[in-house]
């Protein structure tokens, strides 16, 4: 048999057998080359409660190559991407080993969550946010968590009984700053947009004049 | 063909007449057969460079071929060795650790052995207390997780002294032991989960211990998808490097092994090669004072130590060959003689920068300019405009097809010089102004719109004259066939032999070379600033350019029996007057550049930067 079909076979069987470690893998058409992974976020973090899906293509040349993994859940996070949910890991690049499997590359994703590398960013305004203030991040990711990975806050399950999504608190701002620009005549969403790419939170607050925000208002 | 350079420096003067009858031959054939027998069977570190003294507008070089390039590896291996008391494999992985630097990798192993055996990934560190420190969120000791940095990492590898600080310790997070075959447990590859009970295992002195299956179709995928020639252990977070001798075992079959799969085989018979090319080229790259030659499919190294420093581009043009010809290097001396077109090409190519094979006589920086001002979209209409001519009597559309600037327009008979478009009866043999353009017609041009049009107008006076001759150089391959059948022709109707038809294609090769030298020097006249050294360098080129379109002149003229004796006498003095004029031109530039006589009208890197001055 095909060693890689042989291997991912086995990795995915593998992974049905261990009930301990919470990571599930499941096909996602016929081929046993394009998988759906998902796994509970890590304790004591933003992500607690939320599920977090993973969408998992297995190259040719698997395990001499890296996995191809992405978010598919939206995840509030320095190292993932907030629109394509693109992940920045080291060992899903030049420090895969063939010895990684899929299981442990989800459980480094899991603790990827745990421990943010703002330094070095996939996502650079989630990354400003995190360096400004970490506990504004640490709210925002949770909504986030609660809105898209079907968190603690959500009352029914996926975020359905929210009524409105909150675009200010998705975005990590203070709903003060939104509404004092918005009432000088600006769009909400141009706000919004605006506040968040000069990261107007916490300690960054003093330090932009609102004549730059107007400004950049002006601009757009 | 060779360098005419080459051999009529050996005659210490130009040929006469006399010459060219008895010399020509010998020395072409001999000149070539000598480049022929070093280039193709030539192992050993040799010169192309000429003999005799060197010109100023050329420089110093060797040219390697690859095996050279190894030998010059080995000798560095074998220093090591004896240096640092290593073997070779060993010495071969901190040298390629250490970008091949050999007074920095002593001076770095004689200051700390261990750690450079560890960062260059010969040994394993000494197992450290984090391995023993319990990881509390790990599940299984796998989850080891930093984000990458990209392209900072490459730096890491090169310079380990860089790791983040956020970075775990290497090694700390796998378990060699598990890894271990244990000898009452059958082996299963923790890679293709295969537990065969026949499976051939192989493991560096980390232990990590795959089939020896994996172990090929890993090194297959690093070294030819990837390029790797540093692969380390297929163990996660083990930096140990796979020896040479190592990689050598998997991929090469052991003489008496048992035939595999042949496509298999191929494969590792190419990775295997793949991969010392790539320990060549690592070499090559980390060192300055070499480059490879950029022909398709050539392996040969061009050494030239005077450009290896970045600034001395400003003084010299490298022009250097690696001694090859034609593609992939293979052309053999019946070949080159049967096809002297493009295909028998010397692989002549610019040390210091990747434009073209010889810019000369105008340096790299300018050269580039040059380029870019060309390719600019603004100047692509311009460019059009400059390809096709409209005749000045009957305003037909003309495209030239030939070498000579001596034009007649097919419709209506009117014969005019292609460059200044006048009428040819005012070329003839008065001045010939047509390689200069008239500065002070543009000084009435007062206001700014002029004055932009007239920069325009400036441009395209010398890109016309660039293009042109670079149309001209590109249809040399039909004034090739075009010479080679009036060379038989003439052996049918003279008695000339074929050794004395030989003056018209040494004309042809002198044309061209001319021609491209006259190219670049419109490049050089466009960016040199007003004054006398621009008249000057101006009048050469004129010199030149006038001598050039005469011989291309007398080459493209039809050929009557009766008049070959006149002709051949023609031919064979204007080529060599060409010569000395390009001579000429070739050294006074290349003169100019070392004495720093050049003054630019624009900022060229390198250079100081202009005073203001009006074009």
């Amino acid at each position: 048999m095909d060693a890689r079909l042989r291997r991912v076979n086995k990795e995915i069987t593998d992974c049905k057998n261990d009930k301990s470690s919470n990571i599930r893998i499941e096909l996602v058409g016929d081929s046993p080359f394009h998988l759906k992974g998902s796994f509970p976020g890590p304790q004591e973090t933003p992500y607690e409660g939320g599920n977090f899906d993973v969408d998992i293509v297995i190259p040719d040349s698997y395990p001499f190559q890296p996995v191809k993994m992405k978010f598919i859940t939206k995840v509030y996070h320095p190292n993932i991407s907030s629109a394509s949910g693109a992940i920045c890991l080291d060992i899903l690049k030049d420090a895969w080993s063939p010895v990684l499997t899929l299981k442990s590359t989800m459980i480094s994703l899991q603790s990827l969550l745990c421990s943010p590398e703002p330094n070095d960013p996939q996502d650079a305004e989630v990354a400003k946010h995190y360096m400004t203030s970490k506990a504004s991040f640490e709210e925002t990711a949770r909504y986030w968590t609660e809105i898209y990975a079907g968190g603690p806050g959500s009352k029914a399950g996926k975020g359905v009984s929210i009524g409105v999504r909150d675009e200010v608190a998705i975005a990590g701002l203070d709903p003060q700053h939104v509404t004092r620009f918005e009432s000088l005549g600006f769009p909400r969403g141009q706000v919004i947009d605006v506040l968040r790419r000069l990261n107007y939170r916490g300690a960054n607050v003093p330090k932009i004049t609102d004549d730059r925000i107007v400004e950049e208002l002006l601009k757009a | 063909m060779s360098s005419d350079y080459e051999y009529s420096d050996d005659d210490g003067d130009y040929y006469d007449d006399e010459e060219m009858i008895d010399g020509t031959q010998d020395d072409l054939s001999g000149a070539s057969e000598d480049d022929m027998d070093m280039d193709v069977y030539g192992g050993d570190d040799f010169k192309v460079t000429p003999k005799g003294k060197r010109k100023s507008y050329e420089v110093d070089y060797d040219s390697l071929s690859q095996s050279a390039v190894e030998k010059l590896v080995k000798e560095d291996v074998d220093y090591i060795c004896s240096i640092c008391g290593v073997d070779e494999s060993v010495a071969s992985l901190l040298l390629r650790h250490m970008k091949w630097n050999k007074e920095r990798l002593v001076e770095k192993y004689m200051d700390n052995p261990t750690s450079l055996l560890v960062a260059a990934g010969v040994t394993a560190p000494e197992p450290t207390t984090t391995s023993a420190q319990s990881r509390t969120r790990s599940i299984d000791g796998s989850a080891s997780r930093r984000s990458t940095r990209g392209a900072t990492r490459i730096l890491a590898l090169g310079g380990s002294k860089t790791k983040s600080p956020t970075t775990s310790p290497p090694l700390s997070h796998y378990t060699p032991r598990s890894f271990k075959p244990k000898s009452d447990e059958p082996f299963v590859c923790p890679i293709c989960f295969d537990d065969s009970s026949d499976l051939r295992t192989l493991a560096l002195d980390c232990e990590h211990t795959f089939c020896s299956g994996c172990w090929n179709a890993y090194l297959v995928s690093k070294i030819r998808d990837e390029g790797e020639h540093s692969v380390k252990c297929m163990a996660e977070g083990c930096a140990l490097v796979c020896p040479d001798p190592f990689i050598r075992t998997v991929l090469v079959p052991a003489p008496g092994a048992p035939i595999g799969d042949p496509t298999q085989e191929e494969d590792n018979r190419k990775a295997w090669s793949h991969f010392q090319e790539l320990l060549v080229r690592h070499y090559v790259a980390s060192n300055k004072r070499l480059k490879f030659c950029p022909y398709p499919g050539c392996t040969n190294t061009v050494s030239c130590p005077s450009a290896a420093d970045k600034s001395s581009l400003t003084t010299i043009v490298p022009t250097v060959s690696c001694g090859a010809r034609g593609i992939g290097g293979q052309m053999t001396q019946s070949q080159s003689q049967s096809g002297w077109g493009l295909t028998g090409k010397e692989h002549k190519f610019c040390f210091g920068c990747h434009i073209e094979s010889d810019h000369r006589p105008v340096v790299c920086s300018v050269a580039r300019m040059w380029l870019k001002k060309c390719r600019d979209d603004s100047e692509t209409a311009n460019w059009i405009k400059s390809n096709t001519k409209e005749c000045s009597q009957c305003q037909s559309t003309i495209e030239k097809n030939g070498g000579c600037n001596h034009m007649t327009c097919k419709k209506c008979k009117h014969e005019f010089c292609w460059v200044c478009m006048g009428p040819w009866s005012e070329h003839g043999t008065a001045w010939y102004s047509c390689n200069r353009y008239d500065e002070k017609a543009g000084v009435d041009a007062r206001d700014a719109q002029s004055r932009s049009r007239a920069s325009l107008e400036r441009y395209l006076h010398y890109y016309n004259r660039w293009a042109n001759h670079e149309q001209s150089a590109k249809l040399s391959l039909d004034l090739y066939a075009k010479t080679e059948k009036k060379m038989e022709d003439m052996q049918i109707t003279s008695s000339l032999t074929w050794i004395e038809v030989q003056f018209m294609k040494k004309a042809v090769e002198e044309v061209e070379r001319c021609r491209m030298t006259l190219k670049w020097t419109y490049s050089m006249a466009y960016y040199l600033a007003k004054g006398n050294e621009k008249d000057l360098f101006e009048d050469n080129q004129r010199d030149l350019e006038k001598a050039v379109e005469d011989l291309s002149e007398l080459l493209e003229g039809p050929i009557e029996p009766e008049n070959i004796p006149m002709l051949r006498q023609k031919v064979t003095d204007k080529t060599v007057y060409v010569q000395k004029r390009n001579e000429i031109v070739l050294e006074d530039t290349a003169k100019g550049f070392l004495e720093g006589r050049w003054k630019w009208n624009a900022s060229v890197e390198g250079f100081d930067e202009p005073e203001r001055t009006e074009y």
